[in-house]
């Protein structure tokens, strides 16, 4: 990372900006792939017949290797023993585990071609072998391929019933599919067979998206006290923060997320969520702050438009502008690789960039999956296209799970608004401002706004 | 909201802030870095964790002997919580509140527990407002400075059929045993241990605490199976690590069916509060190289799952077990001819004549026939060497369970006589002559760091360091393996492979 320097800073305006954006992707593909081709270390994996030096060739079998919270270091030693005995199936299966590990604890998707190569590796070496496929379901849940993950998932627990990532996996990708019953019931058998952090999470998320509240709190509770390794505790206080944080308890939620960040002070998730409801609860040049740090760390959609609107609101149309256009040029950037801007470049793009492809990134979306996030997604860029009347339906689907999500709440109060539903906006409108008041820097604002206008004309 | 204008973006270009993201190491790390679609997700799907540590409700050894110096009692150790290492921090290792710690024993052969001795454990906090472990010196269990501390109850549950007839509290509050995080803040550890063995109603006594863990064996062999580089054994790898103990120590009279009939079956569970409010069985331990190295990968999670009374669904491993087949195919030792009837004695019904009850049902349990005294000399191979008060009738803290379980395996007791093992004969610390016999654990002060590791290191790494294979570099270690490999090392690696799994992964799916 240090070695990265500013290239061409010479741009011109004179472009279209579109493209203009096409080909800064391009460039700064470019760019990224030359800067990071050294630091994937696929070239580690080669088994080719390089002769270990003197240096330690530690043996580091097991995934349980990994829980000790130190995962780089893990890795390397893991890239050590694999280059003195590549014919260890059950070590490429837990690299690329690793690997797929690290990518989520660090918000770095590059690690996932290197997971996929170590899984293909661990399989050739022995076909089937039931770590390198829940690694496999885990690697496809990961890069957002449900479908794929639910496959390798059931594959893996037709051998073994009881492997603890395969039963995870199973819950993830039937409540990214949208199968909320299906993962109901699928989180009480993971439950039942191997209570622990990973399956306590899935468990307590399945039931937050069905309202249950008190339930997800509780067993967010129970896994925290028996989170031993600052990932975990990391992890499980952090969403202890966001399921707070859903509710509006703003305190709550900086406590928790003060709590994963003891654990692990650079967990982006706990300083993402520790600036927003930082933001909600009104301590805004701590907010920005923060949301600033966390966007040069990793600018993704979300934290962009927080740091957008933090400015906008106060004014500062040009630094928010900057903001929404470096949505933009990830966005841009994404495309440019052939990857599907996901459900946050929506939203981010309905929002502050082009309503058009927001669009056809929330259709696109939906067609592969039916979840009340994307349904929310899909009714939102609709409603900003100006579609309200088939917005409607996709919104209220959003909300029938029953979960406490105000800016579901918020963005179907908008579409009831201008369908005609004047009562249903107010009473939708309320609740999304009583649930939640903070949640979202402008669209509480807007929300507040259009709530008066609807209650003057009542 | 407000749409954005592109015209808006300023004297700054579009460039220059993507070049500035880039420079911080963002939009790279963001995901753009590769082609590969599918690559590059935002944070929109929740990324739980695939990888948690939950070593305490990972059961590691059970023991259990008459015990030498009081010969009409039976001690009992189980042991959880692998690996703990002594020099991690200021760090102490506690019983799990939403655990259940279960030794069950079986008087009558038939697969199921008609004792039931449940161990559960509540953790206390005098000072809220530090999370330290102790704030000063540490005298006594009930020293003020000792800040966070445990106590457990003991319920015993007689059952029949499966059933619960009767429940009884033998013990309530008892204080548990520090881990030890060194001379500064406990200059008499032994002190306080002592202060830890508790004297239960009806003549039984009881402990838990931090211990050394009494295992011995060097898992380095491991490599082996990969590459055959094999350069040094001869070391115990969990030298140094401590566990947390439970021993109890009971009236033999209390524990068996009859005078007629002393041979008890035992073995140990862990049972973990889930979601739902019920608890699951996580881990289970009674031989101890069962599930380690006669199951194979697939079944070790349900047989942690599940109850000896079900056994009989891994008959098939153990009569034809891959273990031996493995060694010949990779190191040309024969293996002994199927079905290993042998091996289900040792394993499932008991050696007969030696520790097999009558009407027996086969299910893995460690069977301990208590009628035989104690002796003054134990061997280390037990049974294997005419010992007939050690492993596999029952197991004492000194017995050699990697080298007996070894030979028993290559055919030992079906005529084919060998001598393999993996050179590590006894543990580091010498064990205690009395209850609760484990050794005191390791220190805080001077824990031992692995080769390789630094201070910040966690245990496991330490651990993966510790296995390196001292001939990587090439040295002219091959005397040393031609001494003790020729027919032998072979074999371990795969135990130890096995043990590795076991130890570690017990409760786990990896």
């Amino acid at each position: 990372m240090a070695s990265r320097t500013n290239a061409d800073e010479s741009e011109t305006s004179a472009e279209s900006a579109v493209a203009r954006r096409v080909r800064l992707g391009g460039s700064a593909v470019l760019l990224a792939i030359a800067l990071t081709a050294g630091s994937i270390a696929v070239g580690a994996l080669r088994d080719g017949g390089t002769t270990t030096t003197a240096a330690a060739a530690p043996s580091a079998v097991s995934p349980a290797l990994l829980t000790g919270g130190d995962l780089d270091t893990s890795i390397a030693s893991l890239q050590d023993h694999l280059r003195s005995q590549p014919k260890d199936f059950g070590g490429w299966a837990t690299l690329g585990l690793a690997y797929v590990e690290q990518a989520r604890t660090k918000g770095d998707p590059s690690r996932y071609p290197q997971a996929d190569k170590a899984l293909a590796r661990s399989l050739k070496l022995a076909p089937d072998n039931e770590q390198a496929l829940a690694g496999r379901a885990a690697l496809a849940a990961a890069r957002h391929d449900f479908a794929d993950a639910l496959k390798y998932a059931d594959q893996v627990l037709r051998q073994n019933p009881y492997d603890e990532r395969a039963l995870s996996s199973r819950v993830d990708a039937l409540v990214e599919l949208g199968r909320y019953d299906d993962a109901a019931k699928a989180a009480d058998t993971a439950d039942a067979r191997k209570p622990g952090v990973p399956v306590f999470t899935r468990y307590a998320y399945v039931r937050e998206l069905r309202g249950d509240v008190s339930t997800a709190e509780r067993v967010l509770k129970q896994a925290l006290a028996s989170a031993t390794t600052p990932g975990d505790v990391a992890y499980v206080a952090a969403q202890l923060g966001q399921l707070a944080w859903n509710q509006g308890d703003y305190k709550a939620a900086l406590t928790y997320y003060a709590r994963a960040l003891a654990a692990d002070e650079d967990y982006i998730p706990a300083l993402e969520g520790r600036a927003r409801a930082q933001a909600a609860s009104g301590d805004r040049a701590a907010a920005v702050k923060n949301m600033a740090d966390v966007v040069a760390r990793y600018p993704l959609p979300g934290p962009l438009v927080e740091l957008g609107e933090l400015y906008q609101q106060a004014g500062d149309q040009e630094k928010a502008d900057d903001q929404y256009a470096l949505v933009d040029a990830w966005t841009a950037l994404a495309r440019a690789n052939g990857v599907n801007a996901d459900l946050d470049t929506a939203l981010a793009a309905a929002d502050h960039g082009d309503k058009a492809s927001a669009l056809r990134a929330a259709r696109a979306e939906w067609k592969r999956r039916h979840t009340v996030h994307t349904a929310d997604a899909l009714a939102w860029a609709l409603h900003v296209n100006g579609k309200d009347t088939e917005a409607l339906p996709y919104a209220r689907r959003a909300t029938a799970t029953g979960y406490r999500n105000a800016a579901f709440l918020y963005h179907r109060g908008m579409i009831e608004r201008a369908t005609g539903h004047a009562k249903d906006a107010r009473s939708h409108l309320k609740a999304a401002l009583k649930l939640n008041p903070g949640f979202s820097t402008l669209g509480a604002a807007e929300a507040r706004k259009a709530l008066k206008t609807l209650e003057a004309a009542k | 909201m407000t749409p954005n204008s592109r015209s808006g973006a300023g004297r700054r270009s579009l460039a220059t802030l993507v070049c500035a993201a880039l420079a911080a190491g963002g939009l790279a790390a963001a995901g753009v870095a590769t082609l590969e679609p599918g690559a590059a997700s935002a944070s929109s799907h929740r990324e739980a964790p695939l990888i948690s540590g939950d070593p305490q409700y990972d059961n590691t050894d059970v023991y259990a002997f008459v015990s030498p110096d009081k010969p009409d009692t039976t001690t009992i150790v189980a042991n959880w919580i692998p690996f703990e290492d002594p020099a991690g921090g200021p760090n102490f290792y506690q019983f799990a509140e939403d655990a259940q710690y279960d030794i069950h024993i079986d008087n009558n052969g038939d697969g199921q527990g008609e004792l039931l001795y449940r161990f559960t454990f509540k953790t206390h906090t005098k000072n809220k407002k530090t999370f330290l472990y102790n704030t000063g010196a540490v005298d006594s269990l009930d020293d003020p400075d000792l800040n966070i501390t445990q106590t457990y109850d003991i319920d015993l549950f007689r059952l029949k059929n499966q059933k619960v007839e009767y429940k009884t509290k033998v013990a309530d509050d008892v204080p548990v045993a520090p881990s030890n995080v060194g001379k500064a803040s406990m200059p008499n550890y032994e002190k306080l241990r002592d202060q830890a063995v508790y004297k239960l109603p009806g003549g039984a006594t009881s402990f838990a605490g931090q211990a050394d863990d009494p295992f011995f064996l060097d898992l380095r062999v491991f490599d082996l199976l990969y590459g055959g580089n094999l350069t040094e054994v001869g070391n115990d790898t969990l030298k140094g690590y401590n566990v947390n103990s439970i021993a109890l120590q009971v009236p033999t009279d209390m524990i068996t069916e009859s005078k007629h009939q002393p041979i008890v079956g035992i073995w140990s569970t862990t049972q973990r509060r889930n979601a739902q409010g019920y608890y699951s069985q996580v881990s289970r331990l009674g031989n101890p190289l069962v599930n380690e190295v006669v199951n194979p990968l697939k079944d070790k999670d349900k047989f942690n799952a599940s109850s000896p009374w079900y056994d009989g669904q891994f008959l098939k491993n153990v009569t034809n077990p891959e273990l031996p087949k493995l060694i010949e195919a990779i190191y040309k030792i024969k293996a002994p001819a199927e079905p290993r009837n042998d091996l289900v004695d040792v394993f499932l019904k008991g050696v007969k004549g030696l520790n097999q009850p009558p009407h027996v049902r086969a299910a893995e349990e460690l069977r301990l026939n208590t009628s035989i005294k104690p002796t003054d000399s134990p061997k280390r191979l037990g049974v294997l060497d005419g010992d007939n008060a050690g492993f596999p009738n029952g197991r004492r803290l000194t017995d050699d369970v990697i080298d007996a379980s070894l030979q028993v395996v290559e055919g030992e007791l079906v005529g084919s006589k060998n001598d393999l093992g993996d050179a590590v004969d006894k543990n580091d610390k010498d064990f205690e002559k009395s209850f609760p016999y484990v050794a005191l654990p390791t220190e805080g002060s001077r824990g031992p760091l692995a080769k390789g590791t630094t201070d910040g290191a966690d245990v496991r790494n330490q651990l993966g360091d510790a296995l390196q294979p001292a001939g990587a570099s090439g040295s002219d270690d091959t005397t040393l393996i031609a001494a003790s490999a020729g027919a032998g090392a072979a074999g371990i690696l795969l135990i130890g492979g096995g043990l590795m799994w076991w130890r570690r992964m017990r409760t786990r799916a990896y």
